[in-house]
Formats: structure tokens, sequence, C-alpha cells
């Protein structure tokens, strides 16, 4: 429960301007970070539109998480993450979207990345940081994982 | 304190369809309402930020609990959905 490892970021997956034209556009983006860092092959795209449209990756407070569904895990390679910052906003099925945290991770590694994420979103100040990060180092500095108070 | 105690048996754990329908009910109700894994510090039962921040798989147990009228319909509802399969 307790988990204090870094989040896998390549600062090369942190983009602080992106713009997509709709929610497809940014996970389409999100996934093809994900292949360059050479964290998933190109089925891993398809399959986090499929698990978008199943059920939204919308997290709260501006982020969504896009990720592949459980079947794409054999095309992940290894556990990363990506940042890309949206400042003009993506509508999210009605919800606006200023930051996306993409996922790829093998096994079930998805869900200690995404809660570990979640303890960084709860804190609101954080979380507006997150959104108004101007600087690569800034957003990796912030996905610091936050050490368990119990 | 009304409670309810259950075992969370969804593949996914309390993450992914099953999170955000136990959410979206418990933020229905005009209640406070806490969830908490074990016997961990509860947290927000609303918001899907603090349950996905539990990071509950599948075989753990938790604790869903709300005080005032209409607790035990609404965690009744909510077991049911921590619960299912």
């Amino acid at each position: 429960m307790a988990e204090t490892a870094p989040l896998p970021l390549d600062p090369r997956a942190v983009r602080l301007t992106a713009s997509a034209a709709d929610r497809d556009d940014a996970i389409l983006q999100c996934g093809r970070a994900l292949m360059e860092v050479g964290a998933v092959e190109s089925p891993y795209l398809d399959a986090m539109l499929e698990r978008e449209r199943a059920v939204s990756t919308y997290m709260g407070e501006g982020v969504a998480i896009p990720h592949g569904t459980l079947k794409a895990k054999e095309v992940v390679r290894h556990d990363a993450l990506c940042v890309l910052r949206f400042p003009d906003g993506v509508d999210w099925d009605g919800e606006r979207v200023t930051v996306c945290v993409g996922i790829a991770a093998r096994g079930d590694g998805h869900l200690r990345l995404l809660s570990a994420l979640a303890r960084i979103l709860m804190d609101p100040e954080r979380a507006r940081a997150l959104r108004e990060a101007e600087e690569v180092a800034e957003v990796l500095r912030l996905l610091e994982p936050i050490e368990e108070e119990e | 304190m009304t409670q309810r105690q259950v075992t969370v048996e969804a593949e996914v754990g309390l993450h992914a369809r099953p999170a955000a329908t136990f959410v979206q009910t418990a933020a229905k109700a005009p209640l406070d309402i806490t969830i908490a894994k074990g016997s961990g510090k509860p947290v927000n039962a609303k918001s899907i930020l603090s349950v996905l921040s539990l990071d509950v798989r599948k075989g753990d147990i938790v604790v869903i609990a709300a005080e005032g009228d209409g607790a035990d319909e609404i965690l009744d509802r909510l077991a049911e959905i921590a619960s299912a399969p």
C-alpha cells in the first residue's frame, strides 16, 4: 500500500504546450508520446481509445489518465507515464481537461501508478501547480510520490 | 455511525468502472460517506481521487460508513457495488 517508488516518467515524454482537436486526438498524442519513449507498440493506441470509450479516464482536477485495456498489456514493453499539457483545454465528455497523464503498464502496474497519481492530485495546490507548470523539471518534481502519512 | 464491511470481488478491484459507479452512487446521497481499506484511514467516498488513492485490489476488505437518515439504504447499495464480481 505505501508506495514511494519513483513514477516512470521520462522527461522526453513531457509536453507543456500541446493542443488537441478533441478527446481522441489528445489520447492518440499521449499514445504516440509513450511510443516515442519505447514503452508501447502501436496497437496500444487503439487500446487506449477503446478503454476511454468503455469508461472515461477523467479523474477530476482537470486531469485525465488515458491508458490501454487489459488485453493490450502484451504490447507494453515497460511501465511509463507521459504528461501532456493542453493549455487551451480539451473537451472530455463535458469536462475540461488541461493535463493528460498517459499510462503504460504491464500486469496491474497501472493501478499502482494510478493510485500514486490520485494521491498527488488530492492536494489541490499540487494539482493546480501541475496544470500551470511551465517547466519540465517542475512537472517531474510535482509527480514525485507523496510519502504515506501512516 | 453505520457501516458495512465487504470484500471487493471485481477483477480490477475498486478501479475503473467499479470505482466510477461507486463514486457516482455515493455522490448522489445527501450524506457524508467514507470508505477505508481494511483498518486504514477513511476517505471521502464521493471523490474518485480519494477512492483511487486507496488502491483497493480484488480480495481487499473495505469499510464503508455513513451517518444519518437513509444511511442503511445507501450503504447497502454501495456495499453491493463494492462487492460485485
